[in-house]
């Protein structure tokens, strides 16, 4: 899953894709995680009754769980942030294709070196 | 077949249809889509807390995306349509095949190095035997989040809030918000602003619950803090204004900071043990319920501030058309007489 995004992102000339494919690499990441904690069909860490701490393979595991949530927080600001960056660059060249970009930056440069 | 396993097989083909749409507008909702049965699968592997946190990042993050580029490519997508990827002849090579071999081989790395044996049960058994002792509550999740790493969840709360200002000093205009009740100009479908009328209450009610009961069952403060953001949202489509200071909005998200960072650091160095056996000796429990509601409330509060300036921020500021002083200044960034 990891990979498949990482070949869109690669492959990708729209910055919107992009960013829409690195929120993808996220999401493998965590699933990945919560895979390594717990198997189908756990029961969710929450504990209202000490006699299920018996069967201790029942219950998911919860410490990776909580850091996936800080990620997934982390992950949506830096989308914000990205998406005010592309704003920007949206403003500017009016325009979301890189190679586009890419020309309009350096033809701009060419005209005037020293802005 | 197991029914996880049809899940997961939805799952990628849900990302092989992103990665191959080449429509701005439909990855979009594709994502939407994909990141809903990602969380299907996180509820089926035990963790309603990382669910419900991804149904609200779909939500949130296509609303973000919709709203950014529809400035730019028109409301039905007619203007710019970005044209199918389809590399010009002889580049299709290192466009399409290096890639992909390149991931291929990093797939293959993966494979033959991935752990195979269990991972050690050691933190779990001890996070959840000693939880409802140490924090209390009876969310493990919660606990672990306010309890044992209450330093994580502070640095996480202070991204937010980095996140937060960069978005509204960041953009290309240095003024602040319009702040003067101005009308938008959102055309509204009129079965929507109907469906929302009935909903938002609904939805500011559920995240109240989510927050206040954080910590004895799924959910917390940044589940019901997004929730109570989308309230907000809703009645900006329903009544077409913002009447609301977003300079008073962000002063009250960082004081609001400031209060979680006392708070913990309070609980951390008060709270320990071996003090609330002296002091609050028949009040732990009640005291330990106390920090976890206070906290999950906190956190809410300022989630919710934080989404909800960002939205307005680019609602008011990132849709509004362009004034003459600005596109004539454009066009000299771009050298005078170019015309793209």
């Amino acid at each position: 899953m990891f990979f498949i995004a990482l070949f869109g992102l690669i492959t990708a000339k729209n910055a919107i894709k992009t960013i829409v494919f690195t929120l993808v690499m996220q999401t493998a990441v965590i699933m990945f995680w919560l895979f390594l904690s717990g198997r189908t069909g756990t029961i969710p860490p929450i504990i209202y009754d000490p006699a299920l701490l018996y069967d201790m393979a029942a219950i998911a595991d919860p410490t990776p769980q909580a850091l996936m949530l800080t990620a997934i927080i982390i992950g949506i600001s830096v989308t914000a942030i990205k998406i005010t960056m592309l704003n920007y660059l949206f403003r500017r060249y009016n325009t979301a294709d890189w190679e586009l970009m890419h020309k309009l930056s350096a033809q701009e440069e060419a005209e005037n070196p020293y802005s | 077949m197991q029914i996880m396993e049809v899940i997961l097989i939805i799952w990628i083909i849900a990302a092989l249809v992103i990665i191959f749409e080449s429509r701005v507008y439909r990855n979009i909702i594709y994502f939407g889509i994909f990141s809903l049965i990602t969380s299907v699968c996180f509820l089926m592997l035990g963790s309603p807390d990382v669910a419900m946190a991804e149904a609200a990042i779909a939500v949130f993050a296509t609303i973000f995306f919709i709203i950014c580029i529809e400035r730019y490519y028109g409301r039905k997508g007619h203007r710019a349509e970005i044209a199918p990827v389809s590399p010009r002849n002889g580049r299709w090579f290192t466009k399409i095949v290096l890639p992909l071999a390149f991931c291929a081989g990093l797939f293959a790395l993966f494979v033959n190095f991935m752990p195979t044996g269990d991972a050690s049960t050691y933190l779990k058994e001890l996070y959840l035997t000693y939880f409802s002792v140490d924090v209390g509550g009876e969310n493990a999740v919660a606990a672990i989040l306010l309890g044992y790493r209450v330093y994580d969840t502070l640095f996480e709360a202070l991204i937010l809030v980095v996140a937060v200002v960069a978005v509204a000093h960041m953009s290309w205009l240095d003024r602040m918000a319009v702040d003067d009740g101005r009308h938008s100009e959102i055309e509204n479908s009129s079965m929507a602003v109907f469906t929302m009328r009935i909903i938002s209450p609904i939805i500011l009610l559920f995240g109240t619950y989510l927050i206040l009961n954080g910590h004895i069952s799924a959910g917390g403060g940044f589940q019901g803090g997004v929730a109570i953001a989308t309230f907000f949202i809703c009645r900006y489509m329903i009544y077409d204004i913002y009447d609301i200071s977003v300079k008073k909005v962000i002063k009250l998200e960082e004081y609001v900071f400031v209060f979680i960072v006392v708070i913990a650091v309070f609980a951390v160095f008060v709270g320990s043990k071996a003090f609330l056996a002296y002091t609050f000796d028949y009040f732990t429990d009640a005291f330990h319920d106390a920090y976890l509601i206070i906290m999950n409330v906190l956190i809410g509060l300022k989630v919710a501030c934080g989404f909800f300036i960002i939205f307005y921020r680019y609602v008011a500021i990132e849709r509004r058309e362009d004034s003459p002083v600005e596109i004539s200044q454009r066009h000299q960034d771009l050298g005078g007489d170019s015309n793209i």
